[in-house]
């Protein structure tokens, strides 16, 4: 029974190392690209991206920002572009498809990497199935012509209130 | 940027790592000793079934439920005492980062004023198919 107790003990203390050795510099890292706002640029450069799943530029910073954050600060922004009114629901409701597949690349990348896997095959894979899944939908789920009446948009808004 | 930066990365990321130690250690310590009990063979072969699919052995059924229902920090404490090969940990991840969390980042989608329920059936319907994608290329 000791023997079981000391493979854990030294095995969980090892891969907490193993981890932390990688978050810390990450998180330093994440720091720096909110100091330099990094983060408005990134999007900007993004912007044509969200022109493949119909959404306007404005999309283009909540996604960015789970993209690099995760997905709670993605929902923050999202949330605070409904009440300015800039996104309607559709819109929502396709960033909210695209971070449920693809967030926090980089930490949750690492992670994995620090434990053995091979990690940009899988990264890779998770951004590419995000971009084709919300292509497909936008496809079966066209966006309003601008001007017409948008029944999501005062339901997100009505939500909100 | 400043030490200031440096100074705020450097306390965020000992807050994770204290968050993931704190998950990881004692799910490692229970699947440790789950694995020396006929508990987990007995999981595992009732899972066989299902895992064979994505190519991973019936035990990683236990770091795959636990990575969707509580974190991918739990998944890790849970996948790593089983000692499994680069392409079994590689499936794994690609599954466990398609789907994880899943109450909890549905609260979050929730919040954004979207239904959830369907987001949360593609999430592992998606993540499944990776991991038979995987198995096929690894």
């Amino acid at each position: 029974m000791l023997e079981i107790l000391w493979e854990a003990l030294g095995g969980s203390l090892i891969s907490v190392l193993q981890i932390a050795l990688i978050v810390i510099p990450l998180m330093v890292l994440i720091e720096i690209i909110k100091d330099m706002n990094w983060l408005s640029l990134l999007s900007r450069t993004l912007e044509p991206l969200t022109r493949w799943m119909k959404l306007p530029g404005e999309a283009a910073l909540p996604l960015v920002a789970g993209l690099v954050f995760g997905i709670s600060y993605g929902a923050g922004i999202i949330i605070q572009a409904a009440r300015e009114g800039t996104l309607d629901y559709r819109d929502i409701y396709m960033i909210n498809l695209f971070l449920v597949i693809c967030h926090s690349v980089f930490e949750d990348t690492i992670l994995f990497a620090a434990i053995g896997a091979i990690w940009l095959p899988v990264l890779l894979f998770r951004l590419l199935l995000a971009v084709i899944v919300c292509m497909v939908v936008a496809r079966f789920w066209p966006a309003y012509p601008e001007g017409l009446f948008r029944e999501g948009q005062r339901g997100v808004k009505s939500m909100l209130e | 940027m400043s030490w200031n930066t440096i100074l705020r990365g450097t306390k965020n990321g000992l807050a994770i790592t204290w968050e993931l130690a704190r998950v990881i250690i004692p799910v490692f310590f229970c699947v440790t000793i789950l694995k020396y009990t006929p508990i987990l063979p007995w999981i595992s072969d009732l899972m066989v079934p299902i895992m064979k699919m994505v190519g991973l052995p019936g035990e990683a059924a236990l770091p795959l439920v636990l990575g969707y229902f509580l974190t991918i920090y739990a998944a890790i404490g849970a996948l790593l005492p089983l000692g499994l090969s680069v392409q079994e940990i590689t499936i794994l991840s690609v599954m466990l980062l398609l789907a994880h969390s899943l109450p909890m980042e549905a609260a979050v989608a929730k919040k954004t004023g979207v239904p959830v329920f369907g987001l949360i059936v593609i999430r592992v319907t998606l993540s499944f198919l990776a991991g038979f994608l995987f198995n096929l290329l690894l």
